[in-house]
């Protein structure tokens, strides 16, 4: 058999095995090229930046177990940059499959510091441990999609019945008695792994109400908004976990995300590797036939 | 009627959301809070109806013994875990108090040192912080201290309080955070992080290799198109990663111009015709032209 | 002192390997350990689903003060469930969907006019003469889109021109107030076409060419590519030539977009060997769960079950057993 045909009948369970081979090998054997931010990452970095102490910051989480992967290394580089900013923070979902992981990254980032001072590798101003109800609120989940957007956006403390989470009314809170809807917030971070998320955000709020957002999201949705960032309607976007990535190198806490977008160099390798191939296999075979 | 009804109650909702943009007024806002409502709250309910359907629908295959139906045992049973355990059962078990926090007799001895002791009572597996102090037996200095007692793991009951302390004061603190159940609760929460979160990031994790396979076994540069599509994929995924920077500098600016002129001009065009589309759909569902999503008789 | 895992914890951290071994196992073919996994899933994501609902939505809106406005979701709800009951009162079913989809066609219209059609023409309809951005005048926030200039750069820059203004770009990206890692950053983002000479000079009205073409580029791609999705006129003749103008760039821009999927799918598997490697937790859990040996032995079981359950299939009797 010709070897172009040989390759072109490849069983695919070796590519499987080349694929993992890619992903568990550089997470033992680093490679370590150095990681530099994109213009867009850059501009998500400098937008949340421009914040002063006391600005109040709306967080959207709209993700699930699945997209952690691309976003959390984002969202534990912005909680730092955030936290040691100053702003208030509020904390809401859109996705049915968030509230327990929103919960635990709460208690993980908010209610600690990241960065106490004396934290070793890193140089930049340290945070503090947030108290609920005074530094930050969590809203919860509320399901309606882009119903829920624009219920935000007109009477944000309507839609969640003028309490918190937890039951604390929004009337107890002081720097949330100014917030009556989403235009109030002096800017918007959104971790969003699809619909409903920066998306219908931009589609539905943002021209309407004049909205300042940044946005983190899954590498399959950048293309959609590249758009919306170039029109303005999106400060930054954060793309994937490379640019999350990025933002770490940028906040200067590297961490999951550049060890994970180390292994993209092999990943993104393998899957070159296959198209270059595959294609030598089909235009010999091709060329053999002839 | 049956047809009809739908359609027109269809068309007073269509129109009204798109006049309520146009109308500031502080009335059509608190009418258009409550009609927004309206979706969120269907759509829950919508999702409780598809977990009755889908006990509607895999009984009977358990029933008959089906091919695979021991599958749907598990499938049924874990489900019915899974909503038992979000039941908020300390309304029947009873909720105690999550700790306490007494003085005993005062020490001369602390008060001459112009220091105060707090001792903690608690299982091995309780996090009691004195401050920032977390031993069991704490010497510090009078004021007031917080202290805060938790389990690590979440879905558990936490114990807050403050006390004031004078010099030579000895104060217990005793918890025993209680396991909570329902929508945050221990089990629910354990189930959630190591059933629901591992299986949900596998399943898409399958991807990774399945696009490894497309990429070898049928991306073929066939025709310019073709072409055209995997020299611009092979360009971006060699900048994304760092190596493409490590090859050349200009492969990053190369992929950004690409995404910033080339791909956000076809996409602008795209979603400028999904729009034009969307809106047209749109006029077509409120004037009760589109019926389809009502379904036949 | 953060305390151990304790023995529930840990025994979950090997579920979850063991259940991301058993999905895994797909990869060599549908088999009993994935099927199970599968279900599992299945039913717990059904049975967590109705419960943060229900808590999140429908109970928290009784626990609320109601309104009369709140009949009006109540029968919708009522009518919805009729539909589970009844065969013959299934029509009822048609009332709450056609309000939903009446709902988001409302929005659509509203929402996508200003956001996917004025905004995208607005920004299309830019000038297309790009000037470059003078250093010498341009306010901070222009600064800043400068390759290289930060906020707090462009802040140092708008000092530095006001005591001496910049004769050059090697003069204004080496004044002594920039530190050493500013400079390199800056000396990093130097290039004719995209970097610091086509976005900036030290005069007004210098034209950036590089961004112009671009710009022209730009328009070409958004005229072409509509133009291909506009199919009331047959696509021949000078119509015919343009759209397929806006194929080939549709098609780059579908490229793009395909390499941005597959960094995507890449860090789902990425994610998930971190997580059997400890990366996510403590390194004192890490130790604690033996991650990379729980995965091993996960892997030996699963083997060795679908061996077992191949052979089986295939009605060749086990060794050890009686023929």
């Amino acid at each position: 058999m010709h070897w172009s045909d040989r390759l072109q009948r490849f069983d695919r369970r070796w590519i499987f095995l080349i694929m993992a081979l890619a992903i568990v090998i550089p997470l033992y054997v680093p490679i370590g090229l150095p990681i530099k931010a994109r213009p867009m990452t850059k501009a998500a970095f400098n937008a949340v930046e421009e914040l002063h102490a006391g600005d109040v910051v709306l967080v959207s989480m709209d993700l699930d177990p699945a997209s952690t992967a691309e976003l959390e290394p984002y969202y534990r580089a912005v909680m730092l940059q955030l936290k040691r900013k100053g702003v208030k923070l509020v904390f809401a979902t859109l996705w049915y499959q968030a509230p327990p992981l929103v919960a635990r990254w709460l208690r993980e980032t908010v209610d600690v510091a990241i960065a106490p001072p004396g934290t070793p590798g890193y140089e930049g101003l340290p945070d503090r441990a947030y108290v609920r109800n005074q530094d930050y609120v969590y809203l919860g989940f509320r399901e309606g999609k882009q119903n829920i957007i624009l219920g935000m956006g007109a009477n944000l403390p309507g839609v969640f019945g003028g309490k918190t989470d937890d039951g604390t009314p929004f009337a107890d809170i002081p720097w949330l008695r100014n917030i009556h809807g989403l235009g109030d917030f002096k800017l918007m971070v959104l971790v969003s792994a699809g619909a409903p998320g920066a998306k219908e955000y931009v589609q539905f709020a943002q021209n309407r109400y004049d909205l300042r957002m940044v946005a983190v999201t899954t590498a399959v949705s950048v293309t959609d908004l590249a758009p919306y960032y170039q029109a303005g309607q999106l400060l930054g976007i954060v793309a994937g976990l490379a640019g999350s990535a990025e933002y770490e190198v940028m906040v200067g806490k590297p961490s999951i995300g550049v060890q994970g977008a180390d292994v993209l160099n092999a990943g993104h390798g393998v899957v070159i590797i296959a198209i270059v191939l595959g294609n030598l296999a089909y235009f010999a075979s091709r060329r053999r036939k002839k | 009627m049956k047809n009809t009804a739908p359609v027109l109650l269809g068309m007073v909702v269509g129109c009204y959301m798109v006049v309520e943009y146009f109308i500031p007024h502080y009335a059509v806002r608190d009418v258009s809070a409550h009609v927004l409502q309206w979706g969120g709250l269907v759509a829950a309910a919508a999702y409780v109806m598809g977990g009755i359907n889908l006990v509607q629908v895999t009984w009977p295959k358990i029933r008959r013994r089906e091919q695979d139906w021991g599958y749907k045992v598990v499938l049924l049973a874990s489900a019915a875990i899974m909503m038992l355990v979000g039941l908020p059962w300390r309304a029947l078990i009873g909720v105690r108090a999550p700790g306490y926090a007494w003085k005993l007799a005062p020490s001369p001895e602390l008060a001459r040192r112009h220091e105060a002791r707090v001792l903690v009572e608690a299982p091995d597996d309780v996090i009691v912080a004195i401050g920032t102090a977390t031993a069991r037996d704490n010497v510090v200095a009078p004021g007031e201290v917080a202290i805060k007692a938790s389990r690590r793991p979440i879905g558990y009951d936490a114990f807050e309080t403050k006390l004031v302390l004078a010099p030579g004061d000895v104060a217990i603190v005793a918890a025993d955070p209680q396991m909570q159940w329902g929508a945050s609760g221990r089990v629910r929460t354990w189930i959630y992080d190591y059933v629901f979160a591992p299986c949900n990031a596998t399943m898409f994790a399958l991807l990774a290799f399945f696009v490894a396979s497309a990429a070898f076994r049928a991306f073929r540069a066939r025709n310019i198109e073709a072409a055209l599509l995997l020299g611009s994929a092979i360009i971006v995924l060699l900048a994304q990663a760092p190596i493409g920077r490590w090859l050349t500098t200009s492969l990053p600016h190369l992929s950004d111009w690409i995404l910033d002129i080339l791909s956000n001009g076809s996409r602008r065009a795209i979603i400028m015709g999904a729009a034009v589309g969307a809106i047209a759909t749109g006029l077509r569902v409120i004037l009760g032209i589109e019926r389809s999503h009502l379904g036949g008789d | 002192m953060t305390p151990a895992l304790g023995p529930v914890d840990l025994l979950g951290a090997w579920i979850a390997i063991f259940l991301t071994m058993a999905i895994l196992s797909f990869l060599y073919g549908d088999n009993p350990f994935y099927k199970l996994a599968e279900h599992l899933f299945i039913g717990v994501s059904i049975g967590y689903i109705v419960v943060v609902q229900i808590k999140n939505n429908l109970w928290v809106k009784l626990e609320r003060p109601l309104s009369p406005w709140d009949l009006v979701p109540a029968i919708l709800i009522a009518m919805m469930f009729v539909k589970l009951a009844s065969r013959k009162l299934a029509w009822l079913g048609r009332f709450p969907l056609a309000v939903v989809v009446a709902l988001y066609a409302g929005q659509s219209v509203t929402g996508l006019v200003g956001s996917d059609l004025g905004d995208q023409i607005k920004t299309a309809s830019r000038s297309l003469i790009v000037d470059k951005i003078d250093l010498n005048s341009a306010p901070p926030g222009e600064l800043s889109q400068v390759p290289g200039v930060s906020p707090a750069i462009a802040a140092k820059l708008v000092i530095e021109r006001t005591a001496r203004p910049f004769t050059s770009l090697d003069d204004a990206l080496s004044r002594p107030s920039l530190t050493a890692s500013e400079r390199a950053d800056l000396a990093d983002e130097r290039g004719l076409l995209v970097g610091t000479e086509a976005r900036a000079a030290t005069e007004s009205n210098r034209v950036d060419w590089f961004g112009v073409a671009s710009g022209v580029l730009l328009l070409v791609a958004l005229l072409t590519g509509l133009l291909y999705f506009y199919f009331s006129i047959a696509h021949t003749g000078v119509l015919g030539r343009a759209s397929r103008v806006g194929v080939w760039i549709l098609m780059v821009g579908f490229g793009a977009s395909f390499g941005y999927t597959v960094q995507g799918r890449i860090a789902l598997a990425i994610a998930r060997a971190q997580d059997i490697r400890g990366t996510f937790v403590s390194p004192a859990d890490a130790a604690q769960i033996h991650g990379e040996v729980a995965a091993i032995v996960s892997s030996v079981i699963i083997v060795a079950g679908i061996w077992i359950w191949e052979r089986r299939r295939a009605g060749v009797a086990a060794p050890g057993e009686a023929s």
